[in-house]
C-alpha cells in the first residue's frame, strides 16, 4: 500500500518539523528573556538588602516593597532566599512556554518580559497556532482508523446495528479517555506535586486539555522540584497527546452526530475543511464499501481507478 | 469492479442492461452525497438562530457568574481579612525585621496574590474580584477557552463547578462562534462581491481577484479587530502600543496569558493607579472578543489552508505520477490477458477444426461417432463473436480483458467440455455485455 506509506512519511516529517519548531522557539525565548530575568532577580536582591538595612519600617515603604514584590512575582521571580527554582527561561521551561503558546493553552505563569519577547510571541503564535492545529488534525486522521473505524466495524460484524454500535463505541472511547487522560495523570500529579490534591490534579488536567489554561496550577513550578526538565518535557508530551485525544473524541462525536442526523437538525455548517484525502469518511457505511472494494481491487491503486474506467470506455 | 459481477454468473444473467463500463461507484472514499453537500452547500445559519443562540449564551454566562460569585466571594473576603490582620501585626512590630519574618510576610503576600487579592493599597476602595461583572468576564474566559487566569476559583466547589461549566459551555460557545463566523462571512462576502464587480470591468484575471480579496479581507479585518481595539486599549488602559497589540493577539488566539487583561487593574501599570472604567466597557470588550475570535479563526484557518494547499500540491504531483504508472500497468496486463485469450481461442479453434475434419472423415468413412455435442451452437457463436469483435473493434480489445480474463479462467472449462449449461448461461451474459 504505497499511498499509506507515503502519508506516514509525510506525517513523520510534519511531527519532526513541529518538534524542531518548538525547539527553535524555546531557544529564541531563552536567549531573549533570560538576561531580563537575571536583571530582575538582581534588582530583587538589592531591594531586599535595602529593606533590611532600615532600622524601622513604616507603612509607605512597606507598600512600595509589596508592590515591587508582587510585580516580580507575577513574572515568576521569587524573592524568597531559599527558593532554589532555577531560571524560568532555561531550555526545558522555554520549550514548555512555547508549547503552551502554540497549543493556545497559555498558562501565564511565565510571560515574556521584554518588548522583543512580546513581539516575537505574536509572530510565533500567528504561525504556530494554525500549524499545530494542522499537525493535530493530521495525527487524528491517522488515529481514526485504528481507534474508531476498526472497532466500529468489529462491533458491527458482531451483530450490533450500525447506529447503536457508534454510540456504544463512543461511550467506550469516552470512558477510556477519561481514565487514561484524567484520572491516571491526576493521581500521578497529586503524588508528584507536593501541594496538589487529587481534585486539583483532575482540575488541572481538565483546564489544560480544554486549552483554557488558567494557570493557577502549573506542574513543575514548585521550588525544589526534582528532575525538572524531564518532568516538564513529560508534561508537554502529555498535553499534546491529551489534546489529540480530545480532538479525536470531538471528531468521533461529530461523525456520530452526522449519522444520527443531529447536525442537519441544528443546521450547522457541516463541512470541516478537508485536511487530507480521507477526511470525509462516514464511520459506518464506509466499512462495508471498503471491504468490498478491497476484495475487488487488489492489484490496482484506488487512485488510478478513474483512469482505468476511461480505458474501459474506449 | 464489475469483475465480481461477471464472475458470478447468476448476477450477470440477472443484469438486463448492458454494461460495459465498470461500476459507477467512485472508489475515492467520499460518498457522493457527502461530496455534493460539501461543495455546493452554502447553507448558513439564519440570523434568527444566531441571535437565539446568542441570548442563550448570555443567559448561560449570567447564570455562571452568579454561581461563581456565590461560591467564591465568601472565601475571598475571609482571605482579605487574614491578610489585613497579617499586615497590622507587621506594622505593630515596627522594629528591625529579621529575614525570616520578612520571608513569612512575603509568602503570605504571594499566596494572597494567588488568591487574587492585592494586599497593597487601601482595602476600602478595592472592588471585589468576584462581583457580577467580573464573574461574567471570568465565565466568558472559561467558555471561550481563553482562560486569562488573573481570577481563578479557589474553593473546591468552585473548581468542580468550573469543570462542569466548561464541559457544557465550550460546545455551546462553539456553536455560537460557527454562527457568528457565518454571518461575518456573509457580510464580508457581499462587500467583496461588490468590489469584485467593479474590478471585473478592468479585466483582471480571476486569481488576481481572489488574491486581492483575500488581502482585503486580512487588511480590513486587522483594521477593525486588531488595530482599532489596540488604540482604544492603549488609551484607556495606559499600555504601550506593543502591549496593546500583544494583548489583542494573545486574547484572540485564545492563548490568554493573563498578564494583561482589559478591564482589570493589571498590566505594567501595577496597582498604583486604577483607571476609571465606564459601565459598558466590559460588555463591549466581551462582544469584541466574540467577533474577533470568529475573525481570527478565519485567518488562522486560512493560514492552515495555505499549508494544506502546499502539501496537497506535492501530493497531487505524486498522485499524478502514480496514476500514470498504474495506467501503464493496467495496459500491460490487459495486453497480456488479451494474448492469452487469443491463444486459447486459437487452440480451441484448431481443436474444433480438427474435430470437425475428423467427423467428416469418419462420416465419409461411415464410422458412427458419438461426439455430436461437443460444440453447441452457443459456443460456436461465442468463438465466432469474439473473433469478429476483436477484428471489428480493436479499441475494445482492452475492455474485453476482464471479460476474457474471466473467460480464460473458465476457458479450461470449455476445453474440457464440462457443464455445458453453465457455459451457455455465461455465453448469454458475455454476448449481452458485448453489445
Amino acid at each position: 500500500m504505497h499511498s499509506v506509506g507515503r502519508s506516514w512519511l509525510l506525517l513523520t516529517g510534519f511531527i519532526l518539523f513541529y518538534i524542531i519548531y518548538l525547539l527553535f522557539g524555546a531557544l529564541v525565548f531563552s536567549s531573549i528573556e533570560r538576561p531580563v530575568e537575571d536583571k530582575l532577580r538582581e534588582d530583587m536582591i538589592v531591594l531586599k538588602q535595602e529593606f533590611l538595612n532600615l532600622s524601622c519600617v513604616n507603612a509607605a515603604s512597606l507598600e512600595l516593597f509589596l508592590v515591587k514584590v508582587l510585580k516580580a512575582n507575577k513574572y515568576g521571580v521569587s524573592v524568597l532566599r531559599n527558593s532554589s527554582v532555577p531560571s524560568n527561561w532555561d531550555l526545558a521551561s522555554s520549550m514548555f512556554f512555547a508549547n503552551t503558546l502554540v497549543t493556545t493553552v497559555g498558562y501565564g505563569h511565565t510571560t515574556p518580559l521584554s518588548d522583543t519577547g512580546k513581539a516575537f510571541s505574536i509572530i510565533y503564535a500567528l504561525i504556530g497556532v494554525p500549524f499545530t492545529m494542522l499537525v493535530l488534525t493530521a495525527c487524528v486522521q491517522r488515529l481514526m482508523y485504528p481507534l474508531v473505524l476498526a472497532p466500529v466495524g468489529l462491533l458491527q460484524r458482531s451483530g450490533i446495528e450500525p447506529r447503536p454500535a457508534t454510540v456504544v463505541h463512543f461511550v467506550l472511547l469516552l470512558v477510556l479517555v477519561v481514565l487514561c487522560f484524567f484520572v491516571a495523570p491526576a493521581a500521578v500529579f497529586s503524588t508528584v506535586e507536593v501541594s496538589w490534591s487529587f481534585l486539583d490534579g483532575i482540575y488541572f488536567c481538565f483546564i489544560s486539555l480544554c486549552t483554557i489554561g488558567l494557570g493557577d496550577f502549573v506542574p513543575g513550578t514548585h521550588p525544589g522540584q526534582k528532575y525538572r526538565p524531564l518532568y516538564q518535557v513529560t508534561v508537554m508530551v502529555y498535553l499534546f497527546v491529551g489534546l489529540m485525544m480530545m480532538y479525536l473524541l470531538l471528531r468521533t462525536f461529530h461523525k456520530m452526530a452526522d449519522l444520527h442526523g443531529l447536525t442537519t437538525f441544528l443546521q450547522l455548517p457541516r463541512c470541516e475543511e478537508s485536511d487530507l484525502d480521507e477526511d470525509r469518511e462516514p464511520i459506518v457505511e464506509n466499512e462495508r464499501q471498503s471491504q468490498k472494494e478491497k476484495a475487488a481491487n487488489k492489484p490496482l491503486e484506488p487512485g488510478s481507478q478513474p483512469s482505468y474506467n476511461t480505458i474501459n470506455k474506449g | 469492479m464489475a469483475a465480481p459481477d461477471l464472475l458470478d454468473p447468476k448476477s450477470a444473467a440477472h443484469n438486463s442492461k448492458p454494461r460495459l463500463s465498470f461500476s459507477a461507484k467512485p472508489v475515492v472514499l467520499n460518498t457522493p452525497d457527502y461530496d455534493d453537500e460539501c461543495d455546493t452547500r452554502t447553507t448558513v445559519m439564519r440570523w434568527k438562530t444566531v441571535s437565539a443562540i446568542f441570548f442563550l449564551v448570555v443567559l448561560y454566562l449570567i447564570v455562571g457568574a452568579t454561581v461563581f460569585r456565590a461560591l467564591e466571594q465568601p472565601h475571598e473576603s475571609s482571605q482579605k481579612l487574614a491578610i489585613l490582620a497579617e499586615k497590622l501585626d507587621f506594622l505593630a512590630m515596627h522594629t528591625c525585621v529579621n529575614s525570616s519574618e520578612l520571608e513569612d510576610l512575603v509568602k503570605q503576600v504571594v499566596s494572597a496574590v494567588r488568591a487574587g487579592v492585592n494586599p497593597s493599597g487601601n482595602s476600602s476602595n478595592q472592588s471585589s474580584l468576584w462581583d457580577i461583572s467580573s464573574s461574567f468576564f471570568f465565565a466568558g474566559t472559561v467558555i471561550t477557552t481563553i482562560g486569562f487566569g488573573n481570577i481563578s476559583p479557589h474553593t473546591e466547589g468552585g473548581r468542580i463547578f468550573c469543570i462542569i461549566y466548561a464541559l457544557l459551555g465550550i460546545p455551546l460557545f462553539g456553536f455560537l462562534l460557527a454562527g457568528v463566523g457565518d454571518q461575518l462571512g456573509t457580510i464580508f462576502g457581499k462587500g467583496i462581491a461588490k468590489v469584485e464587480k467593479m474590478i471585473v470591468k478592468w479585466k483582471v484575471s480571476q486569481t488576481k481577484i481572489r488574491v486581492f480579496s483575500t488581502l482585503l479581507f486580512i487588511l480590513f479585518g486587522c483594521l477593525i479587530f486588531v488595530a482599532l481595539p489596540a488604540v482604544i486599549f492603549k488609551h484607556i488602559e495606559g499600555w504601550s502600543t506593543l502591549e496593546s497589540i500583544y494583548f489583542v493577539v494573545i486574547t484572540l488566539t485564545t492563548i490568554g496569558f493573563g498578564d494583561f487583561v482589559a478591564g482589570e487593574k493589571g498590566g505594567s501599570a501595577g496597582g498604583s493607579e486604577s483607571p476609571e472604567y465606564l459601565d459598558y466597557y466590559k460588555p463591549v470588550v466581551w462582544f469584541w472578543i466574540l467577533v474577533g475570535l470568529a475573525y481570527f479563526a478565519a485567518v488562522l484557518s486560512m493560514i492552515g489552508d495555505w499549508f494544506r494547499v502546499i502539501s496537497k500540491k506535492t501530493k497531487e504531483e505524486v498522485g499524478e505520477f502514480r496514476a500514470h504508472a498504474a495506467e501503464w500497468t493496467a495496459n500491460v496486463s490487459a495486453e497480456f490477458k488479451e494474448t492469452r485469450r487469443r491463444l486459447s481461442v486459437d487452440i480451441y479453434d484448431k481443436f474444433q477444426r480438427a474435430a470437425s475434419i475428423k467427423r467428416k472423415l469418419s462420416s465419409e468413412l461411415g464410422i458412427n461417432t458419438a461426439i455430436n455435442q461437443e460444440m453447441t451452437p452457443g459456443k460456436r457463436t461465442l468463438s465466432a463473436n469474439l473473433y469478429e469483435d476483436r477484428e471489428a473493434y480493436p479499441n475494445l480489445t482492452l475492455s474485453l480483458s476482464p471479460v476474457t480474463g474471466a473467460l480464460s479462467r473458465n476457458g479450461s472449462l470449455y476445453l474440457n467440455g464440462l457443464s455445458p449449461d453453465y457455459a451457455d448461461r455465461r455465453e448469454f451474459a458475455i454476448i449481452e455485455n458485448l453489445k
